[in-house]
């Protein structure tokens, strides 16, 4: 009876996955789950808290009012750069050798913004008064630009990764899904130009929000009309680090799978694309610091010395942000012969992507923890468990999400093309 | 814009901003809408049909998407791209005047030639009074037996061409049979008649380029060795490596003989389910 219902769940599992595709067994599949869904079960509860009694669950203060989650935030919104970027090349600028990617592209970018907007929904409390933010607008506020850019965001996401989930075996047998699926699919070069729009404006006021902090000497900047010089930086550095996330999370399926899935030539191709951008970043955060420790410090009243007398905080965090997970890692991905060795490419994009998290975390934590005042002291912040469990929710439901688009949707599929060689030819 | 808020005020900025944000909202709004109608118009033009057609037909494995030409021995290799259409295929004239290249051997299975094949392994055979016959090919009938259940069209239904003619259960696997041409159905059989539907055709039959889609002569026996080829691969012991048999014919019966077998796949190849 049970050996029974066990065949019955595998050859019902086995009707969901794309035909042709091998996936391992259902009873694997599900001992790979069950860890994360306790991480999320875990998270679910400590977000449930939050929102019930609030941010006393967490070790933030009113002087302290970004932390962990806000790291999370800016660092999944970095990387999902990958989406818009690799659709905006695609659709926009006809790079079809891309085209492979970019389903998983769109997965990991709907991962990353959904997880950023749900942590976000946490941190700012009351989500039935979310639609507030849509109706008192503050218009000077770089945040609102960012709430409505990632809500809308969001929405074009969603709308990519529908015909992906309506690709599936079972789903697509239902007439009226297949077809909407091929009426939405003509329609995503549209949703493309919008995300990548949407995308500039939001990741650059992400950067523009440190960049106006003007009681916040460490983030201040000076920049362009109104717009601080991280409100560039912030878009450049996600645009870098974007293809070479999407490398890694497709190398590391790779790895998991034993299946080569896309061809190396593609993996050569964005680690370039990565390489040349990130080097652009890196040359434009080296003006960017120059300018900022000579001319925008000074200028109120803080020498440059002052910000990195604090442990850990000290130069060699910028001189990794800057030389180790920026310039080395741009130079590995373009050079030649690095770039030919998987080993080293994907050594390189995990230092990229590294570089992107610790400029954002630098941004947040240390902006806050900076002394400002004469009678000021340094700061620190320990995140409370309910912050980390949210955290690690949130991880925990981007595995779940690809795992599961990834064993039952077209995430890799070659395209198929015609092949015609004729007698005699 | 946002009535009822005290001290609100329109300056340069709200219209600017507000404006370029509605307009990226109407943008994404539309295209759901667009997406929606255009479905909608798809489903009332039997262009949906069509679509759906086309998009099972892309996902197919590329072996499955042969050429007849090739599986006649006119051409070394070609792949369709044209979903089978060899009625609007602007290649067809350029390979059909080729000989025939392909030996033709006994596979064992009763493939008459006043009839034409489907790749969905359905046969058509055109009466006297000007309708066709349609029924399961010898290797479809192998495979299944005596099916479970059957699901037929109602007589009168309007027939599009690939679209599921009739569903079958077997062994709890469900079955969809393409049509092979577009019409009206005029009399329903099921196996005992040794044939499934007859129909009207929408098409003039005399216009030789009606019936160019199915499969006749030597392409028959090029895609039947083929699909004979897959199914004793896909019916092999599990864990042992490929082996093609030396002979023999097909049993019938088949599902039932090997029920252990992957016969969600085999069918999904058999009857061009994607």
């Amino acid at each position: 009876m049970a050996s029974a219902i066990v065949t019955d769940s595998r050859l019902t599992d086995r009707k969901w996955i794309a035909r042709g595709e091998e996936r391992t067994s259902l009873s694997r599949f599900l001992l790979w789950l069950t860890p994360w869904a306790a991480v999320l079960a875990v998270g679910i509860y400590a977000a449930g808290l939050c929102l019930y009694y609030g941010l006393n669950q967490t070790n933030m203060d009113n002087r302290f009012a970004f932390g962990l989650w806000i790291f999370l935030d800016l660092g999944i919104i970095a990387l999902g750069a990958g989406a818009f970027f690799t659709g905006f090349l695609v659709y926009i600028l006809k790079r079809a050798e891309l085209r492979p990617i970019l389903n998983t592209a769109v997965v990991v970018g709907f991962i990353c913004y959904s997880g950023a907007v749900a942590i976000l929904m946490i941190d700012v409390g009351q989500p039935l008064r979310a639609w507030f933010t849509f109706w008192h607008p503050n218009t000077h506020s770089m945040l609102t630009e960012v709430t409505f850019c990632i809500s809308c965001y969001l929405l074009v996401l969603s709308l990519e990764y529908i015909p992906i989930l309506l690709r599936n075996r079972q789903l697509r047998k239902v007439p009226s899904f297949l077809v909407f699926e091929h009426q939405l699919h003509k329609l995503v070069p549209v949703l493309a130009g919008v995300g990548t729009l949407l995308s500039f404006f939001h990741q650059g006021s992400l950067g523009g929000l440190y960049g106006v902090l003007r009681g916040r000497p460490f983030a201040f900047r000076e920049g362009f009309f109104i717009w601080p010089s991280t409100f560039f930086l912030f878009i450049l550095s996600a645009i870098a680090s974007g293809p070479s996330f999407l490398m890694l999370v497709t190398a590391t399926v790779e790895k998991v799978t034993g299946k080569r899935l896309v061809p190396p030539e593609l993996f050569r191709r964005l680690g370039f694309i990565s390489g040349i951008l990130l080097a652009i970043y890196v040359a434009a955060k080296s003006i960017d610091t120059l300018i900022w420790l000579n001319i925008t410090s000074p200028a109120v009243g803080f020498a440059p010395w002052q910000y990195y007398i604090h442990k850990p905080f000290g130069t060699p965090i910028l001189f990794a942000e800057i030389v180790l997970l920026g310039l080395l890692p741009a130079f590995l991905l373009t050079y030649r012969k690095t770039a030919a060795r998987r080993g080293w490419l994907l050594s390189a994009a995990a230092l990229a992507c590294a570089g992107i998290l610790l400029n954002r975390f630098v941004l947040t934590v240390q902006t806050l923890a900076v002394p400002t005042l004469p009678f000021d002291e340094f700061l620190q912040y320990t995140p409370s468990w309910q912050e980390v469990a949210s955290f690690g929710g949130v991880i925990a439901y981007g595995v779940i999400v690809y795992s599961l688009s990834y064993r039952y949707l077209p995430l890799f599929a070659a395209p198929k093309g015609e092949n015609t060689h004729v007698s005699g030819d | 814009m946002f009535p009822g808020i005290d001290g609100f005020h329109w300056t340069a900025t709200h219209v600017v901003f507000l404006s370029l944000f509605f307009a990226i909202v109407v943008t994404i709004l539309t295209t759901i809408v667009s997406a929606v109608w255009r479905t909608t118009r798809d489903f009332r033009t039997s262009r949906a049909i069509e679509l759906c057609w086309k998009s099972d037909f892309a996902e197919l494995p590329e072996s499955d998407r042969r050429c007849r030409h090739e599986l006649a021995g006119r051409v070394i290799s070609r792949t369709c791209d044209n979903a089978f259409d060899c009625r609007h295929c602007e290649k067809y004239s350029q390979f059909a005047v080729l000989p025939a290249t392909g030996l033709a051997t006994d596979l064992g299975l009763n493939y008459p030639d006043d009839r034409l094949y489907h790749r969905g392994h359905t046969w058509v055979k055109a009466a006297e009074d000007g309708t066709f016959t349609i029924g399961l090919d010898e290797l479809a009938d192998h495979l299944i037996g005596n099916p479970d259940s059957i699901k037929m069209p109602a007589i009168g239904a309007e027939l599009e061409i690939n679209q599921t003619a009739w569903r079958m259960t077997k062994n709890e696997n469900e079955i969809q049979v393409r049509a092979p041409l577009e019409g009206t159905v005029v009399s329903v059989g099921g196996p005992n008649e040794g044939w499934f539907l007859k129909i009207q055709p929408r098409l003039d039959p005399r216009d030789p380029t009606t019936l160019r889609h199915l499969l006749r002569g030597p392409e028959v026996h090029g895609w039947l060795s083929r699909e004979l080829e897959r199914l004793q691969l896909q019916l092999r012991a599990p864990n042992t490596p490929a082996a093609l048999a030396d002979g023999g014919v097909l049993m019938p019966g088949l599902m039932d003989a090997v029920p252990g077998a992957d016969w969600n796949t085999v069918l999904a190849d058999t009857f061009l389910e994607a």
